[in-house]
């Protein structure tokens, strides 16, 4: 039975390489990096999923073809923390795959989990693994907050690293950037139940009332509800300047759809999660013009490593990479560089030593600039780019590249 | 099962035998198998799907046995999952003050500061929390429960439905309880004896092989008693369940509670291995998916439904990504692009629907069917001589001693459906010991009289006394229980249920054994079980050889005028004072017809008072002391049956024919 | 916005909620009154209703909302949208209904409600894996006319929904009321066994229920979409949900229940989003259900049957 689990993994394996299509240069007798990738690729996250992970195999296949390290490459496994029985990512399933990969001594790195669900269940595992995994996206502070660090670092090194800032500043700087820059006197603020919704909202509601805005309510929206429209008729009845969303597509796009409807004219932002093809798509223009939005990272669009990373992406996978295909692609570099920087000192690169290469990394001149970590594994660069749709009617309606226009960056606190 | 074993232990002892050794020997290898497989990842995988075994165990009481739709039945694995978050996490902390003290004695909080002034943190034990967590879910059931299980089971659906969503809801938007979507943080695992718990998958996997293993018991225990047969009851016939002294209401929630409890149970252990909790954790799918599972392996079987979760949750985490893998190979060996980025995983919820559609259709009963093939009946059993006549072995049921003056008594009772009038100021009056007939064209109310009697339609006005005591008002069961049994014009057997189990239900109202004595099983209740089968087959045995070798059949396999019997058989059963006959001999030959009365006969000589509807006149002179008549709801003739028969108003209503011939 | 102006403009949002609601529940209670059956499959029929609406509306070249249509082709364009979506829908109800519950017809216990539930799944599937999971932008032709009463807001899709939903339910009251078949449903929905012994054809009566109710949802489909410019794989649940609610708010297997019901749902919910919070809006719907089933068990217009023991 043993030899059928052995199998299975090996299998596991050939076939994610399988997707690679050309073999790199990479020879037979290298040795191997095992890297787990846990994504939900089951459920209502599975297309971002996909996208995410391809993202991180375009990087690995590259590393490998370039031969970036002699006499290692790297091999990647797919884990699914989605269940049809959750209908998305399963906090349970995610717990299993983490323990999966600390049990399997040849994964020495790992790349997820999409959300901060799954990254609560994987993190004490992980860290008594001392197995350190690499997110793109899940941005729920608690986490890496050194308050919880008994319950999430139980072992005590930071494992839990990021490619993306935390909620806890994306949702304050854009707060300072509407009260500072866009001078808004009054807001009103809603979320889509979802934790990164609530949790950057409520971080925005904090900071934009310590900005002297003041907030004329705070609402929760179902995100399996279709009809927005009385929350949106109450807020047209108080009139504020600006409506601020925390939420992603799924109630974003019917969001999108009815406060145009309803409030045309108000100022009407929110966070990464509204920068987003879904919304392009299933919201559309007009109603989708002039919202603002934010990223966390640095705003690198112009150059041409983006245009390149954007213009492979779509050749080998057929579909454009988001924004979290970026923080994804930019945290298989890390580890890439991480890997690199052990076997240039001749040591072998295991768990232990790439827990302390990641934490050490300076990855320059990334797709979101520099990449270093502070002790509890957030990004020492917290740089959050404000963006705003504007229609593009000469390139793709549904791109996010051309239709959100770069504005500039909010304010740290 | 056991007490019907002990009776008759030919065919059921083995097979009890051999499901007991398979049990065993799964228990012991389930045990043994950390030793030689030691993937964390994989043995956690089997701690998901034995959590997903004591959910549907629970599932199965409320659906299987109950046979009440829940479909919102997420909503208790959730109260108990955060009944052990909070109670354990830094998301509750009250001021400290020194009436906590007590509670920081044995172990249950703790007094910490985190700067500013003290505060409680809840330290509650998993050990403590496991059993309390099953009451707790087991509360809410009952609260969820009271106002809707008196509903039809269609809204009881929609409902359940909507209490899945709500306590959803509530787990999102009650922050300060909950910590909303973020999910809770910093939940303890559990301890015993100083050893931790810790993250490894291991001890959890123990523990939760005990759970299954408990709630296994607890589940068959429960089937094999009173309460189980009274759950069953209700699935098979409400109606009749309640006519046979069953409190409906009472039952149902108690199968409601039970089931919750499960849930809670799981959702304790469950938390405590996550170590966080989501309120996405509990959503509807994780409902429907029980509800496929519990329909897959096979409704209100026990060990079904644990083979169901497991098949499906192995389906899910193992043989569907597997069988992608396969897909991709052959996809690269035939260079087809499709095949190589199938993803089967995304077809699970597909392939649910349809094995519910599949399974209604062609298998209702699930892969293991909780009802058991019976073999056929020997040539020789179903050729045995019939011995005709009245009863047989009349002794061994003892004989009733009737009073003197009236027993029922009927004035004046009406009972209107909308516009129709289906019972006019009808009294009518059963002396003690006495066998009275009601006669009448069909549509003349005889069956209504006989459902307001027994408390299933409601009496505008009048009054019914049964030995002076006001029946009108009475639930059905509470009728039951002042002594009135009955049977139905269209026979209304607990289909699915042995001839024993019938009858064993029919004494529900005189045994007393709870939900505790039922699992613990303690002599009383042993003795109380024996002697309740010892006199069930007594009864059975008064027909002679027509039922006795048919005692462990399903009654679905019986002849008409044999389940005819069995139903007389359950209403003796209960004790009754006066025993209400509805049409007892329609469908029977002549023969069998004459068999019956002799046996009805029997029982009257015995002092048992009968009140008796009836078409055939013969059987009615046969039997009957007095005879009423009813047309229309009118009582329009009463008198011996004699001159009844020659009454002119009678012959025109009754037999159709015009007067003065 | 003065108080008035915000309750006008609730009752309107209401209405119109109410208005798809009450389509939707129609086919719940056409079914339930006849059978005795709750159809979960009901809710992913309305889904897949909206689906065909929009390849229809997709197929006449519209995307988005960037084409307007006036006159003739705009009522042309959704004459053919509505046909299309009520009798892909009203197939797909009779399929249910001839190979899959039929022969459950006689079966005792939840075993046909369970069917139901098992083809709500499959449809959601099938639409999941072909179409995908995200949100479609549901072409709409409609012209943007809106009228100002005060400081609320009438647009003209509102307008459009009533009408249409007034029509549909007109006719059907018609035809439940006045036509052969219909008289023969509420036969069937009384008293299968007299209803089949006077001669009616129960096998066809339960078909023309399936065939009208899955018939609505497709209605209620291209609504929809018109409404929210949205077609999403999950719309299905929380309407269907709240249109069951409806339909038992009112008294299940009662035609003017179910309007009742679903207008009341509506309401009830867009005054809840104004003065509770939107989060909270299932819980108060829920709670009112149970409140109305423990006071009125069968529903405000239902009538509780006789037992038939």
């Amino acid at each position: 039975m043993l030899t059928r689990r052995n199998a299975f993994k090996a299998a596991a394996g050939l076939a994610a390489t399988a997707t690679v299509g050309t073999a790199g240069v990479a020879n037979a007798a290298d040795k191997v990096i095992k890297i787990g990738l846990n994504m939900s690729f089951t459920g209502a996250d599975a297309e971002s999923a996909v996208r995410v992970a391809n993202a991180a195999i375009m990087a690995f296949d590259d590393a490998n073809s370039t031969g970036a390290i002699k006499g290692y490459k790297f091999e990647y496994v797919k884990f699914d923390d989605g269940t049809a029985t959750a209908g998305q990512y399963d906090p349970a399933q995610a717990a299993t795959n983490a323990r999966k990969m600390v049990s399997d001594k040849a994964f020495v790195a790992a790349l997820g989990p999409q959300m901060s669900g799954a990254g609560k269940a994987m993190a004490p595992i992980l860290s008594e693994g001392n197995l350190a995994i690499i997110t793109p996206s899940s941005t729920n502070p608690d986490i890496t907050d050194p308050k919880f660090a008994a319950q999430y670092r139980p072992a005590g090194k930071a494992i839990y690293f990021r490619t993306v800032a935390t909620d806890a500043f994306q949702g304050p700087n854009m707060a300072n950037f509407m009260a500072k820059t866009l001078k808004i006197k009054s807001v009103y603020v809603l979320d889509d139940s979802g934790a990164y919704g609530v949790g950057i909202a409520d971080a925005f509601q904090a900071q934009i009332e310590k900005n002297g805005v003041k907030v004329l309510g705070r609402d929760r929206l179902d995100p399996k509800a279709v009809d927005y429209a009385a929350v949106l008729t109450k807020i047209k009845a108080l009139n504020p300047d600006a409506l601020y969303f925390g939420g992603v597509g799924q109630a974003g796009v019917k969001l999108v759809k009815q406060s145009y409807e309803i409030v045309p004219n108000m100022i009407k932002a929110g966070g990464d999660g509204v920068y987003s093809t879904d919304i392009l798509k299933g919201a559309g223009f007009p109603s989708f013009d002039n919202w603002y939005s934010t990223q966390a990272s640095p705003h690198v669009t112009e150059e041409k490593g983006s245009e390149v990373f954007t213009t492979r992406f779509f050749q080998r996978f057929g579909s454009r990479p988001d924004d979290y295909a970026v923080t994804c692609y930019t945290a298989a570099q890390v580890i890439i560089q991480a890997a690199k920087d052990i076997v240039a000192t001749g040591k072998e690169p295991t768990r232990d030593a790439m827990q302390a290469a990641i934490q050490n990394v300076s990855l320059k001149g990334s797709l979101i600039g520099t990449v270093e970590f502070d002790p509890n594994g957030d990004m020492k660069n917290k740089v959050i780019s404000v963006f705003q749709v504007k229609k593009d009617a000469a390139k793709p309606l549904d791109d996010t590249e051309s239709q959100f226009k770069y504005v500039g960056v909010a304010p740290m606190s | 099962m056991n007490a019907t074993a002990t009776a008759h232990p030919s065919a059921a002892l083995t097979h009890q035998q051999r499901s007991l050794l398979l049990a065993t020997l799964a228990f012991i290898f389930f045990t043994l198998l950390p030793q030689f497989w030691d993937n964390d990842g994989d043995l956690d995988s089997l701690a998901n799907a034995m959590s997903y075994a004591t959910l549907a165990l629970g599932l199965n009481i409320v659906v299987g046995f109950a046979g009440l739709l829940d479909l919102g039945y997420a909503a208790f694995f959730a109260i108990g999952a955060y009944y052990y978050g909070i109670f354990t996490s830094f998301q509750v902390m009250p001021p400290w003050s020194e009436s906590w003290a007590p509670l920081a004695y044995v172990g249950l909080v703790e007094k910490i500061n985190q700067g500013g002034p003290d505060l409680v943190h809840f330290t509650l034990s998993f050990w403590i929390a496991l059993p309390t967590g099953g009451l707790v879910a087991a509360l809410f059931g009952v609260l969820f429960g009271l106002p809707v299980l008196r509903l039809r089971g269609d809204y009881l659906a929609i409902v359940t439905l909507g209490f899945g969503e709500i306590v959803q809801i509530c787990a999102r938007n009650l922050d300060w309880l909950t910590n909303g979507a973020a999910g809770l943080n910093g939940v303890q695992g559990p301890k015993l004896f100083g050893y931790r718990f810790g993250v490894h998958a291991e001890p959890y996997y123990y523990v939760g092989l005990v759970l299954v293993a408990f709630l296994v018991f607890v589940s068959f225990r429960l089937r094999g008693s009173r309460i189980g047969r009274a759950w069953m009851a209700i699935r098979e016939d409400e109606t009749a369940a309640s006519a046979m002294g069953v409190n409906l209401v009472h039952y149902k929630l108690l199968a409601f509670a039970m089931g919750a409890a499960f849930a809670g149970m799981t959702g304790v252990f469950f938390i405590a291995k996550l170590q966080t909790a989501t309120p996405e954790m509990f959503n509807s799918a994780v409902s429907s998916m029980l509800l496929v599972m519990v329909v897959l392996g096979g409704m209100g079987s026990v060990w079904g439904v644990v083979i169901g979760a497991v098949l499906l949750q192995m389906m899910q985490t193992w043989f569907l990504p597997q069988m992608s893998v396969w897909l991709h190979d052959i996809g690269k060996m035939t260079g087809s692009p499709m095949l190589q980025n199938v993803d089967m995983v995304q077809w699970t919820q597909l392939i649910f629907g349809v094995i519910l559609v599949l399974m209604m259709l062609f298998r209702r009963e699930g892969l293991v069917p909780a009802v058991r093939k019976v073999a056929p009946l020997t040539m020789e059993q179903q050729t045995a001589h019939v011995v005709r006549g009245g009863f047989q072995g009349l002794d061994k049921i003892g004989r009733w001693t009737p009073g003197t003056g009236v027993a029922l008594d009927i004035k004046d009772v009406v009972v209107k459906f909308g516009g129709l009038v289906a019972l006019n100021k009808v009294s009518l009056q059963v002396p003690e010991g006495g066998v009275v007939a009601v006669i009448g064209p069909n549509g003349s109310g005889k069956s209504t009289l006989f459902n307001v009697i027994t408390g299933l339609v409601a009496a505008d006005s009048g009054s019914i006394t049964f030995q002076g005591v006001e029946l009108l008002g009475l639930a059905p069961h509470r009728v039951l229980e002042n002594g009135v049994a009955r049977t139905f014009q269209n026979i209304r057997l607990f289909s699915n249920l042995t001839v024993l189990e019938n009858v064993l239900i029919g004494e529900h109202a005189r045994l007393t054994t709870g939900p505790f004595g039922a699992v613990i099983r303690p002599p009383s209740v042993l003795k109380e079980e024996s002697r309740a089968t010892e006199w069930a087959m007594n009864i059975i045995a008064l027909f002679g050889n027509r039922l006795t070798p048919r005692w462990d059949q399903p009654v679905t396999a019986l002849s008409y005028a044999n389940r005819r019997r069995v139903e007389i058989a359950r209403a003796i059963a209960s004790r009754p004072k006066i025993l209400l006959l509805d049409e007892p001999t329609a469908g029977m030959n002549p023969a069998e017809s004459l068999e019956l009365a002799e046996q009805i006969k029997s029982l009257h000589d015995l002092g048992l008072t009968i009140l008796l509807i009836e078409h055939k006149l013969d059987v009615v002179t046969r039997l009957a002391d007095n005879v009423i008549v009813l047309d229309h709801g009118d009582k329009i003739a009463e008198g011996l049956p004699d001159v009844v028969r020659k009454d002119e108003e009678v012959l025109r209503a009754y037999l159709g024919r015009a007067g003065g011939h | 916005m003065t108080a008035g102006d915000i309750l006008l403009q609730q009752a309107i949002n209401g209405l119109s909620l109410g208005a798809m609601y009450s389509l939707l529940a129609l086919g719940f209670t056409l079914v339930y009154g006849i059978m005795e059956l709750i159809n979960f499959a009901h809710f992913n029929v309305f889904m897949v209703g909206s689906m065909i609406a929009m390849l229809v509306l997709q197929a006449f070249g519209l995307s988005g909302q960037q084409t307007i249509l006036t006159g003739l082709p705009l009522i042309g364009v959704l004459l053919v949208g509505f046909i299309v979506s009520m009798v892909g829908c009203g197939l797909i109800g009779v399929l249910i209904e001839r190979f899959l519950l039929r022969p459950l017809r006689n079966v005792k216990g939840p075993a046909a409600m369970i069917t139901t539930i098992g083809v709500s799944y499959i449809l959601f599937n099938l639409v999941l894996l072909t179409l995908g999971t995200d949100s479609k932008n549901f072409p709409n032709p409609l012209p943007p006319i809106k009228w100002e009463i005060g400081g609320a807001v009438l647009r003209l899709r509102e307008v459009l929904i009533w009408v249409i939903a007034l029509a549909l339910m007109g006719g059907l009251t018609y035809f439940v009321t006045y036509t052969k078949l219909g008289k023969a449903m509420r036969a069937t929905a009384q008293d299968p066994e007299a209803a089949r012994m006077m001669g009616v054809e129960v096998d066809r009566v339960v078909m023309s229920a399936f065939f009208l109710g899955s018939a609505l949802a497709g209605a209620s489909g291209m609504i929809f979409g018109l409404y929210y410019n949205l077609a999403k794989v999950d719309i299905g649940f929380a309407a269907g949900l709240r249109a069951f609610t409806a339909a038992v708010l009112g008294g299940i297997g009662n035609v003017p229940g179910a309007m009742l019901g679903g207008v009341l749902i509506g309401l009830i919910e867009s005054g809840s989003g104004q003065v509770i919070g939107a989060a909270w809006t299932d819980v108060v719907i829920f709670g009112i259900l149970v409140l109305v089933l423990v006071f009125r068990p069968a529903g405000l217009l239902g009538r509780l049957a006789p037992n038939k023991s």
